[in-house]
């Protein structure tokens, strides 16, 4: 089969850091990790092209996705394989966003990263191979990628391939017996001993990799950012109060405090007529702005980012989280004060 | 507690509910009195209210559901039902008997600024997740007075919804009753440690989210926000002493009406003396500050140890931060040696993928699912829709068919248990 | 972050942590004069600024110090 190979800046060569708002481009054959597993494909595959785009404008420009897709299309793939991402959030929520739109438009699609990569959400119905959790375990991460890979082109089911996440699925149905019920017969089983009994597994939140330290909040960039839900009075873009899908963005600019009638907090998740007194209390722009002038701080970023943090599933709450990172990193912030309710 | 006559439930087993002049019960059938509407809404903070049955089985759907209540009495005038509302609200209740018209319920529906979009459909898929289905509903309309303040709008609706169920019951008081329950009560007290251990003694606390403005729940009439937990006769609630004034969180909201008929004591009454001692009923705030949650989970399970549970079951009303409450309590409760079981929904994603809870206990991993929030219903159009022509959510009209989460549906994931929805793992691919 | 349920924000593993006093005002305390809230929210920000430059490799709660101390 013809592969297209997807890529980010940094494993294409191009730069790290510095170029994560690289624009999608396409390469001819293999290039980086691509080589190796262009070899691992064996015979009945080749990579026939590369394409590549900074992870900061891979993972919050929304028209990103079409271009990758058009440069796909243009090599005539019939699969494509993105990745490993390994840990990297940005890098692994394009991955699986790439083989989830190429798997959706027909083609054979696989995602290669770590397990607790937040990406692994993003995926649509693309199988995603596990990598290990640093660029370290590159070759043993190919191997199993290609491997699971060649399965998946020769038409074998997900479930016998190794490497290939377990996408466990929580679903709703009704039990025969109401949940008080239940809750009677599970109190009963733990009081006669019985230490483990649950319907619910304990979850796992993976890993969260702290970022360095900002050398001098003196010379940076800082912006404010909120899960409280604070937006100008009258929520002109209906921000949603509970379940929130999206996130918005208001200019700061030449403002000094956000005054109590201009804005106003929609979150659904406590009661807001302390936040709506005082929008401060939630985004704290007066104080913000007092360190600005005092040079505490370098500078505030001229938008604050902002969504309501109620009942928010942690899948769009990492979408939220990788899209704001992304997104603040190309605006040059060092550092972001969130406020969570 | 000192002996008394065996408390009793009057039940009256309804087959249907009609507007009439003048409130009755007639074979069976609920005749809603015209005078007894009036009546029920006088508040200035209202122009106007509509009233409107919805039979199980109709092709019909109820908007912006606010609250709903059984109707109960205890005499002339409600005898002390719903205090603080109806009856006084040092009325002395959980004795004697109480007249239920069951199979009936008095909605509230209709535009308040901080409630969020709630739905009940009387047929269809989402028929099964919501008690208001299997119900004959009175539902009450309004349009509230110009310039008036939406809080005393809510406090109308909400007393006058009150007034109105208890009148309705009236209507049964000459007429014998379909069933008569009679309901086992605790008699542990506080101290009595030492008494008859031949079967566990298991429990309930209740949370109720008692967090501001159209976030309240009130016990005998005031808000429980700021109270201590509290040991409260489970017969109580029969009667009515909690009442939401909580409109957030829909699936996972605890109506007056699931307080008047609490699942889980119900479930406990029915094994009580089989195969557990039912040790009771604890109330309990849920604040809005980390460390007031830890003082009341300490409070509640100094207080559970001290009435000698063995085990607890804990429930809670409201999303996330709710569920600190109850883990909070489970892993107090473990230290004192009471074993905790709580009621969790789980907020795992539209595809069920995501970790299932944020704030799970520490020390007990016994939770009970009532299913996930985030798994979406197709809902068919309707041919009726009450509370409002517009489901503001997706700005679609009330009566389309509609795709929402499971989380917009009333009471569908009910932290009391009343539900016999849950979530369950399908492995869709095997890992190596 | 600024949050008062941190023993939540813990377990997901958020990083960098200060405390606050409610829920409903991450940044702000309502029982305060308006001009001790103020300056309980200059010291929020400025805890904020010790942990986004302090080194951490898990979560970690910066309390705000002594001069921050709730005045009444």
């Amino acid at each position: 089969m013809r592969v297209v190979h997807y890529i980010n800046q940094f494993f294409a060569g191009i730069g790290g850091e510095d170029s994560a708002s690289a624009p999608p481009e396409r390469r001819d054959g293999a290039i980086g990790p691509g080589r190796r597993l262009d070899a691992l494909l064996g015979d009945e595959h080749t990579v026939v092209a590369t394409v590549f785009c900074g992870d900061d404008r891979a993972a919050s420009d929304p028209a990103s996705l079409d271009e990758i897709m058009q440069l796909i299309r243009s090599a005539d793939a019939e699969m494509v394989l993105a990745g490993p991402a390994f840990s990297s959030g940005r890098y692994g929520v394009a991955c699986a966003r790439v083989a989830g739109a190429a798997q959706a438009a027909g083609l054979i699609a696989l995602a290669s990263m770590a397990a607790d990569n937040p990406g692994v959400a993003e995926a649509g119905a693309a199988p995603i191979v596990e990598s290990g959790e640093t660029a370290r375990q590159m070759g043993p991460s190919l191997e199993r990628f290609a491997a699971a890979a060649r399965r998946v082109a020769a038409g074998e089911a997900l479930a016998g391939i190794e490497g290939v996440i377990a996408s466990t699925r929580r679903l709703n149905r009704l039990d025969a017996r109401s949940a008080a019920e239940r809750a009677v017969d599970l109190a009963l089983a733990r009081f006669d001993g019985d230490k483990t009994a649950t319907e619910i597994p304990q979850p796992d939140f993976g890993h969260v990799h702290p970022a360095p330290p900002i050398d001098n909040p003196r010379e940076a960039l800082i912006a404010l950012v909120s899960e409280g839900a604070v937006v100008p009075m009258g929520n002109p873009d209906r921000l949603e109060s509970a379940r929130a899908h999206k996130w918005l963005r208001y200019s700061l600019e030449g403002l000094d405090r956000l005054a109590p009638g201009e804005y106003q907090s929609v979150h659904g998740g406590f009661s807001t007529v302390a936040a709506n007194a005082d929008p401060n209390r939630i985004l704290p722009l007066d104080a913000a702005r007092e360190m600005e002038r005092d040079g505490r701080i370098g500078s505030l970023y001229q938008e604050y980012l902002v969504t309501a943090g109620n009942g928010t599933s942690v899948a769009d709450a990492q979408r939220f989280g990788v899209e704001w990172a992304s997104e603040l990193r190309r605006a040059g912030v060092r550092a972001a004060i969130l406020t969570s309710t | 507690m000192p002996d008394q006559a065996p408390r009793r439930r009057l039940v009256h087993i309804v087959s249907g509910v009609r507007s009439g002049a003048a409130t009755t019960l007639d074979r069976g059938e609920v005749v809603v009195g015209d005078e007894d509407v009036r009546r029920a809404f006088t508040d200035p903070a209202l122009a106007s209210v509509s009233l409107s049955v919805l039979h199980p089985g109709d092709s019909a759907r109820i908007v912006k559901v606010l609250d709903a209540a059984e109707p109960r009495t205890k005499g002339a005038g409600g005898g002390g039902v719903f205090p603080g509302f109806v009856g006084a609200a040092n009325a002395t209740l959980g004795v004697g008997d109480t007249h239920v018209l069951r199979g009936v319920a008095v909605v509230t529906a209709g535009y308040l600024p901080r409630a969020q979009e709630a739905l009940v459909d009387m047929s269809g898929p989402a028929a099964p997740l919501s008690f208001l289905a299997s119900t004959h509903n009175v539902v009450v309309e309004f349009e509230p007075a110009p310039g008036a303040d939406w809080g005393e709008v809510a406090a109308a609706m909400r007393a006058g919804a009150l007034r109105l169920a208890a009148a309705l019951a009236e209507g049964a008081l000459d007429h014998q009753p379909d069933v008569i329950e009679e309901l086992p009560e605790p008699r542990i007290v506080l101290g009595d440690v030492d008494g008859d251990r031949s079967l566990p003694r298991i429990g309930v606390i209740t949370n109720l989210q008692t967090q501001g403005a159209f976030k309240d729940v009130y016990v005998r009439g005031s808000s429980f926000g700021g109270s201590q937990p509290t040991a409260v006769n489970p017969a109580e609630l029969d009667d009515g002493i909690v009442v939401s004034g909580q409109y957030g969180h829909p699936a996972l909201k605890n109506p007056t009406y699931l307080h008047q008929n609490h699942p889980i004591v119900a479930a406990l009454r029915a094994r009580h003396g089989v195969d557990l001692t039912f040790a009771g009923l604890v109330l309990s705030p849920e604040p809005v500050e980390q460390h007031a949650k830890e003082t009341v989970a300490r409070q509640a399970a100094a207080l559970c140890g001290e009435l000698g549970w063995d085990a607890a079951i804990l429930t809670k009303e409201g999303g996330g931060n709710a569920d600190s409450d109850v883990s909070l309590k489970m892993d107090a409760l473990e230290e004192v040696g009471v074993s905790a079981v709580g009621l969790f929904a789980e907020m795992a994603g539209a595809d069920g993928t995501a970790p299932p809870v944020v704030a799970p206990p520490e020390r007990s991993p016994a939770m009970v699912s009532t299913g996930n929030y985030d798994e979406r219903l197709q809902l068919p159009a309707v041919e009726r829709a009450l509370g409002g022509a517009r489901f503001d959510l997706l700005d679609t009209a009330a009566t389309d068919a509609m795709d929402v989460p499971t989380a917009v549906v009333y009471a569908s994931l009910s932290p009391l248990g009343w539900g016999r929805l849950t979530a369950a793992a399908a492995t869709m691919a095997s890992s190596e | 972050m600024l949050c008062n349920l941190l023993p939540i924000a813990t377990r997901v593993g958020a990083p960098r942590m200060v405390p606050t006093r409610g829920i409903p005002y991450p940044a702000g305390d309502p029982s305060l004069s308006q001009e001790d809230e103020r300056a309980w929210r200059r010291t929020l920000l400025e805890t904020a600024l010790v942990a986004v430059s302090t080194h951490v490799t898990q979560p970690t709660v910066f309390t705000p110090g002594p001069a921050a101390a709730k005045s009444g």
